[in-house]
């Protein structure tokens, strides 16, 4: 399902930020993706959804190449993804705006996108929030509907970013939650370890822009491991 | 100074219900019709005019009063002087190279009128309806799409800087900064806005990511559905009827 091989990216500035990475996760499964600040993560899901520019064939995602211009356009029917700051994600004037923006990209029929938005809100606990806006919503409520945004597109991959920042316990509790009843293959890119243990079954550590190890979430105890790349055990 | 962000909800009244294309078509002619009225009678029916407007479209006291209390400060000093610069009509006070003509005086309270019923129904029209559904309806009668929605993305986006700016005022005042006149107060104030708009630009490129992500395409679509009723049209008839009269009366006075 998401297939990368020794993928190089380095910033205008010449910051390498990912050097030689190669990971493979299969349809269905829930990854995590851990690492300290600066190791990569970001810029990889930015890489997997086309946003930054990767060499030919180093990105298998959904079947596409990114680096293919269409097969990139092709990449919102089958990625979504959700950004850490999700005011950066609710742009629009209201929460049914902002889940529709996706559906009505793809060009859907009104009908369907009306359905979609509907059936997204609902996943995520929000129905009949549409016309809210989204500087009223609470941080967990914002985090749900821009996951609602994401999921009104069917995604077959989701890449989650950071998903469990600026919320408070309760909304991270829910969020879990959520995220366990996602279907679905899932990245979820995260400092937040316990959250990482409780919605995943594999873990990939990273560090400056490698694949250091990866297996089953029971790494996450290893302190020695954990401490060493800048994380926690737990 | 404090940075307090408001975003308003709309109350439902006869006017919010209308077809917003319609609503803002009226408010246009409205607008512009106003505009040019010259003369204190046509202005004053005018103010009255809109007066009940607001009345009609339940807006809200405080809300209105707050708004129009801002104005007409700045109305102030214009107030003032045009009385002065008026040279036709009877001379009612005069003093070595100053003077004031009634029909100084006239043009003043036709300009304060005028410009009090201007406001009046543009605060109106905002306050009938969300502010993308009447920016959705501009696009729908023909202003560009791009402009609609950059104002769109402009006013959401208001409101997440000013609370950044927020952020930043209350981490500087929490070591001790006060806004003097000074060098340093003046450092500190552009280096505020320098991270300000550093941060904006940082956020307008996470925000053109998390678009391209959800297939955008450089086209702006909404699912804002409007329907026309026949009192759409009786609302955009009246006003056409109204403004049309003022317009007469104003210039055949």
């Amino acid at each position: 399902m998401i297939d990368v091989r020794d993928l190089r990216f380095a910033y205008p500035d010449g910051r390498l930020a990912l050097d030689g990475l190669t990971l493979h996760v299969t349809a269905g499964e829930s990854v995590g993706l851990i690492g300290p600040n600066g190791a990569g993560k970001t810029t990889l899901f930015l890489c997997l959804c086309g946003v930054l520019p990767v060499k030919a064939s180093a990105i298998d995602i959904a079947g596409l190449d990114p680096s293919d211009p269409r097969q990139r356009k092709e990449l919102p029917r089958h990625v979504g993804v959700v950004f850490q700051d999700s005011d950066d994600q609710l742009f629009c004037s209201t929460v049914g705006e902002d889940v529709a923006f996706g559906p009505l990209n793809l060009k859907l029929p009104d009908d369907e996108v009306r359905r979609r938005v509907t059936e997204a809100l609902g996943r995520v606990g929000m129905s009949g929030q549409e016309e809210r806006v989204p500087l009223h919503l609470s941080g967990g409520e914002k985090r749900r509907a821009a996951i609602a945004g994401v999921l009104a597109m069917h995604p077959e991959i989701l890449l989650l970013d950071e998903p469990s920042m600026f919320l408070d316990p309760r909304g991270r509790r829910e969020l879990i939650g959520l995220i366990n009843a996602l279907p679905g293959t899932k990245l979820i890119a995260s400092h937040d370890l316990a959250l990482v243990r409780d919605t995943c079954s594999r873990v990939i550590l990273m560090d400056a822009g490698r694949v250091v190890t990866e297996g089953k979430v029971e790494l996450l105890r290893d302190a020695e491991l954990m401490e060493g790349h800048g994380l926690e055990a737990v | 100074m404090s940075v307090n962000p408001e975003y308003r909800e709309t109350r439902d009244s006869w006017l919010a219900r209308r077809d917003p294309r319609w609503r803002l078509a009226a408010f246009a002619i409205a607008i512009l019709g106003v505009a040019i009225l010259r003369q204190p009678g046509p202005a004053a029916a005018a103010l009255g005019v809109a007066l009940a407007v607001t009345a009609v479209g339940q807006i809200p006291g405080r809300w209105y009063r707050a708004r129009l209390g801002v104005l007409l400060l700045a109305l102030l000093p214009f107030l003032i002087v045009v009385p002065f610069t008026v040279e036709s009509g009877n001379r009612l006070w005069e003093w070595r190279f100053l003077h004031i003509t009634d029909q100084g005086l006239w043009a003043a309270l036709a300009l304060a009128m005028k410009t009090v019923a201007l406001v009046t129904l543009a605060l109106t029209l905002l306050a009938t309806a969300p502010l993308h559904v009447t920016l959705h309806a501009a696009a729908r009668l023909g202003v560009p799409r791009l402009l609609v929605h950059l104002t769109l993305l402009t006013y959401r986006y208001t409101f997440v800087l000013l609370d950044e700016l927020n952020r930043l005022r209350i981490a500087v005042r929490v070591r001790g900064f006060r806004n003097t006149m000074s060098g340093h107060a003046y450092r500190t104030v552009g280096q505020v806005t320098g991270t300000l708009l550093a941060r904006g630009a940082d956020r307008a490129e996470r925000v053109a990511h998390a678009m391209r992500c959800r297939g955008f395409d450089g086209c702006f679509r909404s699912t804002t559905v409007v329907r026309t009723a026949p009192a759409d049209v009786l609302m955009f008839a009246l006003t056409v009827g109204i403004v049309g009269g003022l317009v007469a009366w104003d210039f055949s006075g």
